[in-house]
């Protein structure tokens, strides 16, 4: 018995020994993952350039690939030759420094001197990995130079890149809150009944005092700072419904009341099933109401669909977001009234905006596109094939743009005509673009691409700026030519 | 007991030696057939016989957004459909340079031209094509219209042109072209004009 006892357990400890080893082939192709959306990318700012680098989740710990982090930094060659990973970092205007370091150790060589890791090396599919704990540290060394990592948020500065902000609060009627900053600054803007949330992707904001500051006013409740993801977040809470607004160049953002009944909130297309504009009410009962000027504007992309990678970082949905608030607000300055089709970072089909932008009637529909491709700005109206459709008529929905091509003609000439005077690089074209095909209004499409070969400036508010008010300033000029709707 | 025992242990390690194999042969297959489809991905168009014949390709370019006129000379099949296609894969050769001016997807391929009548072409082209292709309304624009304007320049009886992705229709090329639609010749004529 103690024999056959002593047989048993030894064969059950095999068959275990073998299904795990069954278990442990299985896995074994998948040691690494990519985080969770959210927590998988390290935000770098240096003062050359803002980019993200992928993480990879490894044990548990965030691993980051030393190519990605470096490429940005200067020129890079990595070679792997079995186990060993070495690289060649060359600064600008510096010298070749060499990185060593070998797959599953935690010991290696940075410029020549050992150099142990806190983990093990990763190596996979040919790329090296670094914990991320471990990256400032190493950027430091290669570039003597300050670095900051801060571990929890996912964001390392390099040099003394950080932006800090100043906050006034002006007692008027409404109270202003300021924010000021010392070069401009283009988060995304999100609005909810009582507060304002101003997102830096791109810009080095980190806080500059207390993180939460209070206020005792009757509109500004408080200010406070957060970061997290590689972003990092300015929360302004009022008591009633707040709005920003850029100044100085995108030096400075004023929040501040936003206007009761504001008529292109009342004017907006019907309610999407994502939170569209949170300023938008909800839909009324329709009521006979006198015909009026209202121009949609329609931020493409949006949610999962990034549109075009304008750069690693930016991505053209967060562009032609940030665009399309300027253009809102431009043309309010010329008494226009204008919605968004998507005022945060929501997926719409391509069919669910025609339907909305037609079911809204406005005046004129207005798609902004970005490209990181050619240069300037093109302004595009339908390819259609030659149809006979009247606008008073049934309109097929593939075509049903091909009753207002005349006028939508009108507006982008109008359009070009402003950038021409601005010197901005433009041509008109006709486009295969939708939804433009199914809107039942003129309608055109604006892409703007890198005003001269700088991908970045793209995103710069003074550029930024000189496009939407070409826009504005060519809608405004054929205002009278387009019809006023009943909606 | 002990018996039972040991006719347990050498089914269960017979059953873990079976499907660890099993597992390592299907791992095998699977990187046999993707590497098998890349090669067909690869394959080149069918040898033809005869002298290289001149044909005209419109190449689009990014950095201006023009499109311009071009002619090369190429082996073309005596097949219609055939030769289409070649004429497509020589604008793709183009594109596929390391100096093209508008590069496309490392691996988009034409993988095949049909005829719907005598003046329609379906051209399918591979996920590759798409799945890679710069996203952009002037870029798409102008690999769309380049493709159909190469086709009516060297098969003038073609006036309508769809694309497909991989035998499938796609909403857009890289989420701006319409691929929905059948491109019309002339319509597309314009639009070159305004891009020359």
């Amino acid at each position: 018995m103690p024999l056959s006892g002593r047989r048993s357990r030894l064969a059950m400890a095999i068959t275990a020994g073998l299904a795990l080893l069954f278990a442990a082939l299985l896995t074994r192709q998948a040691p690494v993952q990519a985080q969770s959306p959210g927590q998988n990318q390290l935000t770098v700012y240096s003062p050359r350039t803002s980019y993200s680098v992928p993480l990879l989740d490894v044990n548990g710990q965030p691993y980051a690939g030393l190519v990605e982090l470096l490429e940005p930094l200067g020129s890079v060659d990595a070679r792997v030759d079995g186990k060993k990973y070495k690289l060649h970092f060359t600064p600008p205007d510096g010298y070749p420094l060499e990185v060593q370091f070998t797959g599953g150790k935690d010991k290696g060589k940075v410029r020549g001197n050992g150099y142990k890791l806190p983990a093990n090396f990763v190596l996979q599919n040919g790329r090296g990995y670094v914990p991320l704990s471990v990256t400032s540290d190493l950027i430091s060394k290669l570039l003597a130079t300050v670095t900051e990592l801060h571990l929890a948020s996912r964001r390392l500065f390099i040099g003394n890149v950080q932006l800090r902000y100043t906050l006034e609060l002006h007692k008027d009627n409404p109270s202003r809150l300021l924010l000021g900053f010392l070069s401009p600054v283009n988060p995304s803007i999100a609005t909810e009944p009582g507060r304002v949330r101003l997102t830096f992707r791109r810009e080095p904001i980190v806080s500059s005092g207390p993180e939460n500051v209070p206020y005792s006013d009757p509109l500004i409740s408080g200010v406070s700072f957060s970061e997290h993801d590689g972003l990092a977040e300015l929360d302004v809470t009022g008591t009633a419904p707040l709005m920003a607004n850029f100044a100085d160049g995108g030096k400075t953002i004023i929040v501040t009341g936003a206007p009761a009944p504001a008529p292109v909130a009342q004017e907006a297309p019907p309610p999407p099933p994502a939170p569209a504009n949170p300023q938008n009410p909800s839909p009324q009962p329709r009521q006979p109401a006198a015909p009026r000027f209202l121009v949609l504007i329609d931020p493409a992309h949006g949610g999962s669909d990034i549109g075009a990678a304008i750069t690693s970082s930016l991505p053209e949905k967060d562009v032609v977001l940030a665009l399309a608030r300027r253009l809102q607000h431009d043309l309010a300055n010329r008494g226009i009234a204008a919605g968004l089709l998507r005022n945060s970072d929501v997926a719409i089909t391509l069919d669910q905006r025609a339907t909305w932008t037609n079911a809204a009637r406005p005046a004129l529909y207005i798609a902004l596109h970005a490209a990181n491709t050619g240069q300037g700005v093109h302004v595009f109206t339908a390819m259609l094939p030659a149809a006979n459709v009247s606008p008073q008529g049934f309109l097929p929905w593939d075509i049903a743009q091909a009753a207002f091509l005349d006028l939508s003609g009108s507006v982008a000439g109008s359009v070009a005509a402003e950038l021409e005077s601005r010197k901005l690089p433009n041509a008109t074209l006709l486009a295969p673009l939708r939804p433009m095909n199914n809107i039942a209004a003129p309608a055109i499409a604006v892409e703007i691409a890198p005003p001269a070969g700088d991908v970045d400036e793209i995103a710069s508010p003074a550029y930024q700026e000189q496009v939407a008010q070409s826009i504005a300033a060519g809608v405004a000029a054929v205002r009278a030519k387009l019809p006023e709707v009943r909606p | 007991m002990t018996r039972r025992v040991l006719v347990m242990f050498a089914v269960l390690a017979l059953i873990a030696l079976g499907l660890t194999f099993y597992a390592l042969h299907l791992k095998r297959k699977v990187a046999r057939d993707e590497q098998l489809a890349a090669e067909q991905q690869r394959a080149l168009a069918p040898l033809t016989n005869g002298p290289p014949t001149p044909v005209t390709l419109y190449i689009a370019s990014d950095s201006d957004g023009t499109l311009r006129r071009t002619q090369v000379k190429v082996t073309l099949p005596p097949e219609r459909t055939e030769r289409d296609r070649a004429v497509l894969r020589a604008l793709f050769g183009q594109y596929l340079q390391s100096s093209s001016l508008h590069p496309i997807g490392a691996d988009a391929d034409v993988r095949d031209v049909y005829l719907l009548g005598d003046d329609t072409a379906v051209v399918d082209t591979n996920a590759a094509f798409a799945d890679a292709h710069p996203s952009g309304v002037l870029a798409e624009e102008l690999t769309v219209a380049s493709i159909v304007v190469t086709l009516n320049a060297n098969d003038s009886k073609i006036e309508r042109v769809k694309i497909l992705i991989n035998g499938q229709e796609r909403e857009t090329l890289a989420g701006h072209a319409d691929l929905r639609r059948f491109y019309e010749a002339s319509n597309i004529g314009q639009v070159v004009k305004d891009l020359q």
